[in-house]
């Protein structure tokens, strides 16, 4: 399966969903639905923070595992939260 | 992060990024560890050609001295410029977590590694004896020395060599700074020249204040 964009291609805004539809029945729903804040974030951001969750939320742990330092970590973190402080997001 | 991406992300690091930012690599105790033992060789290496680095950022080939003013001056340097910016970085970092002192000052001790170039390159007896020229020239003096061309080869190597360091130690410390208070932009530049300026000043005043009830001779 594909994985899920977020930003437009064409112009760089945030893609909405437009249409769901169920692959077992085909029932198909149509409106506009707005994707989940962490559904927003880049892929390699998304990556992070499963690597955050899968490190029982050590970041000591995910610098380890990536070769990075502490801060260099802490700062991507950082970046992401203040991602899903956006107004856009906080709705 | 994938295996397969964890990998290539590790396959990616340059020399470059060793040279001119370590800290996404190293920090914290193990960059402390490093940069110290690096400081204190190059501030032994210094003295055997009575180079001070009597100074934030100054470097100085100067008057004879005790061993132990050698390492004071370091050591106030680097602990200075330390406090300032951790300092700095409090108030301006957009860190949701606090600032790890150990960072900054595991950093900035780092960050001057390549100060090593800088002693090694006064170390040869030339460059001390053009030095001495000189300033006994520049004092009106009969210069106690004569000096050949290798003379004036070694002082030129030693100044642009000394020159290019500098440039390379301000850069790695605001990059310490960056990475360790995550601070970004004109707010982090300008804090950063600010922390630069009070800790030089500071840092003179202390290693004045330590000579003169010391009675230690002050680097010329």
């Amino acid at each position: 399966m594909k994985k899920l964009p977020s930003i437009c291609p064409a112009c760089q805004s945030q893609l909405n969903i437009k249409k769901l539809s169920c692959q077992k029945c085909d029932t198909e729903i149509e409106g506009l639905f707005e994707l989940p804040a962490l559904a927003k974030l880049s892929v390699e951001d998304q990556e992070l923070i499963l690597q955050f969750i899968r490190c029982s939320g050590s970041l000591k742990e995910m610098a380890r595992l990536q070769k990075l330092s502490y801060p260099t970590v802490r700062n991507q973190l950082d970046n992401i939260i203040e991602q899903i402080k956006t107004p856009e997001n906080q709705e | 992060m994938t295996d397969i991406e964890l990998n290539n992300n590790l396959q990616k690091r340059t020399l470059g990024q060793w040279l001119f930012n370590p800290f996404q690599f190293i920090a914290g105790g193990s960059a402390l560890l490093v940069g110290l033992a690096i400081i204190l060789t190059a501030t032994y290496i210094g003295s055997l050609s009575n180079t001070h680095f009597d100074g934030v950022l100054d470097v100085h080939t100067g008057k004879a001295a005790p061993l132990w003013l050698f390492f004071a001056e370091v050591l106030s340097d680097w602990l200075w410029i330390s406090i300032m910016l951790l300092i700095a970085g409090h108030i301006i970092s957009r860190s949701h977590s606090s600032v790890r002192a150990i960072d900054v000052f595991g950093t900035q001790a780092l960050a001057r590694a390549p100060y090593l170039l800088s002693a090694l390159v006064t170390l040869p007896k030339g460059y001390g004896r053009f030095v001495e020229f000189i300033v006994s020239k520049s004092t009106h003096q009969t210069p106690a020395v004569a000096i050949g061309g290798a003379d004036v080869l070694l002082f030129l190597l030693g100044i642009v060599v000394s020159l290019v360091v500098l440039i390379w130690v301000i850069l790695l410390m605001y990059r310490a700074y960056a990475i360790s208070c995550n601070v970004k932009g004109s707010k982090a530049i300008i804090s950063f020249i600010a922390a630069l300026i009070v800790a030089e000043i500071l840092s003179k005043l202390a290693l004045l204040l330590l000579a003169l009830v010391t009675d230690a001779l002050p680097p010329a």
